[in-house]
């Protein structure tokens, strides 16, 4: 019956809501933001208190003020916080996740750079994905660019430069392996175009695309490997730095600042900030997407008045 | 350019607009409401307005009863609809309702549920960003945030197929409407605006704000309203609350000349964290779309 249905489904809504509303979730979202710097609005409240719950029986605790006095407590806070960042970040991974992104590098962006770039005679864009995981984000960024090979980037070459402190992930990020839950977002012409068949119902990006990134081992804080990191024009970060304390995030954040060529973008998770990290990068704001920009005229190494 | 002579007709026509028939006799008791913080009105204040006419308290009776906002027990009382949905969204809904009645539905050259979906929104977000800098009025700020578009209804009333034309070609391009509107017919919705406003006597620095809030240099440096809405303006058109199409540029807030000057007497501004206000701007596109879909939901037969 339609009339139960509805019914039912306000009553689920109705006690979700009275459970999110416990303040204690509240203040475990305000200690993520400050630790971490991964933000949940109002309307994404829930997700945190779903990450939260799954935590419980693992930490042996049941309610979110039990649960946010483990995160509180520096005996307990640093290993619950990691387990908790997991919990929020898992399935966050997929294949041209965020459109509007995309929309904004190729409206915006991608124009700005290529009509900058030229008057300094180069005709190579060169990108570096940062904490790539299992590449979803670096393919997708390839196929991307490589579609607009005829279009905004005639006569353009580019180069992905994909890098995570995990061997493991490096590997599988090398197969290029999806499953259907990382494919959702993929329409069918990025399916035919640049995918084959895998085991089962996997495809497998094809070597043309392979081809134009590489994947390799790096540690964010190897201070010495990161300065070779230079001449960038966009760089990927996402749902990474929120695993630093402030300190190590600062300095990441300045490697990053430094390897750009500027005006060059900065891209972060949707729901992580900068707040208090750097006030260097200026945030700016594209239909439905933001990111960090160094500006043209910024100097290098400006201290802060 | 044709600016300067298409002026003196966009103000015949707009005179014009006075004479309206329809001309809303409940606008000038709302605008009183509205300029009140939502605590200091007395729930009989609103049911005494809203009483005024059958057709609004019947609206609202619909509104706090629909789906959207899911209560258990239907209210029958103005008294519970107002309950239901809060002060803050029945001087909403009133505003949209009076507008509504102004401009007959075939002369909306914008959809009007992407209008007030802008409107609403730019207010939430100007009394919002009004509270983080401790402007001192807030719903003034609010109240300014859902006015400043006034020209654009203006220009739907009195040039209703060439600005359907405007919008067409902004959206096909992706560019700012006000650029296109100087483009095409020589003035941009501040100016039509701007003339509507002072013919109906609405406070000065509401005239300011719906005058200059593109233009922030050219207007009154001491109104920091304007650039309150400049900002929460541009805000709303990159987060999914603009004209019903997508602007492609990149706004740089902190580089605004509003920020600016916003920011020398509002130092609060320089350290507020934008990325996190960006964020709960989208839990707020949420509520919003809702309350705008209660509204022009079709009453049910």
């Amino acid at each position: 019956m339609p009339a139960e249905i509805q019914a039912k489904k306000q009553a689920t809504t109705a006690l979700r809501d009275v459970e999110e509303r416990d303040p204690f979730y509240l203040k475990i979202r305000d200690l993520v933001y400050q630790a971490c710097g991964i933000y949940h609005s109002e309307e994404k409240l829930y997700l945190l208190a779903g990450a939260c719950k799954r935590r419980m029986p693992a930490s042996r605790v049941t309610g979110a003020r039990p649960y946010f006095e483990l995160l509180a407590n520096p005996a307990t806070r640093v290993i619950e916080l990691r387990e908790l960042l997991n919990e929020i970040t898992i399935g966050e991974t997929c294949l041209f996740r965020s459109p509007p992104q995309l929309n904004a590098l190729q409206n915006v962006i991608l124009p700005e750079l290529i009509a900058t770039r030229s008057k300094l005679g180069l005709h190579k864009l060169r990108i570096w994905s940062a904490g790539c995981s299992t590449g979803e984000e670096s393919y997708t960024l390839a196929m991307f660019l490589l579609e607009q090979g005829e279009k905004l980037l005639k006569g353009w070459t580019f180069e992905i430069m994909a890098t995570d402190l995990n061997d493991r992930s490096i590997e599988a990020a090398k197969a290029g392996v999806y499953g259907t839950y990382a494919l959702r977002n993929t329409t069918d012409l990025y399916r035919r175009k640049y995918f084959v068949a895998a085991e089962g119902e996997k495809l497998r990006v094809i070597d043309a695309v392979k081809a134009r990134i590489s994947f390799s081992r790096l540690n964010l804080n190897d201070d010495s490997k990161m300065l070779f990191m230079k001449g960038l024009d966009l760089i990927f970060c996402c749902n990474v730095l929120i695993y630093f304390d402030v300190p190590s995030k600062r300095r990441v954040v300045q490697h990053f600042f430094s390897s750009l060529t500027p005006p060059g973008y900065f891209f972060l998770g949707h729901a992580e900030s900068l707040y208090q990290v750097t006030d260097e990068f200026r945030l700016v704001h594209l239909p439905g997407a933001t990111m960090y920009l160094k500006p043209a005229a910024a100097a290098e190494g400006k201290t802060k008045a | 350019m044709t600016v300067i002579s298409a002026i003196p007709e966009l103000r015949k026509r707009v005179e014009k607009l006075r004479s309206l028939p329809s001309s809303p006799a409940i606008l000038q008791p709302l605008l009183k409401l509205l300029r009140k913080p939502p605590e200091e009105i007395a729930i009989g204040e609103v049911v005494a307005l809203v009483s005024y006419e059958k057709t609004i308290a019947a609206q609202l009776l619909r509104i706090a009863n629909s789906p959207l906002y899911g209560r258990a027990v239907p209210t029958e009382s103005i008294q519970g609809a107002v309950f239901a949905l809060g002060i803050q969204r029945i001087k909403e809904i009133l505003l949209s309702n009076c507008f509504n009645k102004l401009v007959p539905k075939n002369k909306w050259a914008v959809d009007p549920s992407v209008f007030w979906r802008h409107s609403f929104g730019c207010a939430l977000v100007c009394g919002e960003l009004a509270n983080r800098i401790e402007y001192r009025d807030k719903d003034q700020a609010y109240l300014a945030g859902l006015l400043h578009d006034l020209g654009i209804v203006v220009n739907s009333l009195t040039y209703t197929e060439e600005y359907r034309e405007v919008l067409a070609r902004a959206a096909a391009d992706g560019r700012p409407l006000e650029e296109q509107e100087a483009e095409s017919l020589g003035f941009t919705h501040c100016e039509s605006g701007g003339i509507l406003a002072k013919t109906w006597q609405l406070p000065a620095a509401i005239v300011e704000v719906i005058e200059w809030h593109h233009a922030i240099e050219k207007g009154p440096v001491e109104n920091p309203l304007i650039a309150i809405v400049h900002l929460g303006d541009l805000l709303c058109r990159v987060r999914g609350l603009g004209y019903g199409y997508e602007e492609w540029r990149a706004i740089d807030l902190p580089a605004d000349a509003a920020w600016t000057t916003l920011a020398k007497h509002f130092p609060k501004l320089q350290s507020m964290d934008l990325a996190r206000f960006t964020m709960d701007l989208d839990a707020y596109v949420i509520g919003i779309t809702k309350l705008v879909d209660a509204i022009f939901s079709p009453p049910k037969s």
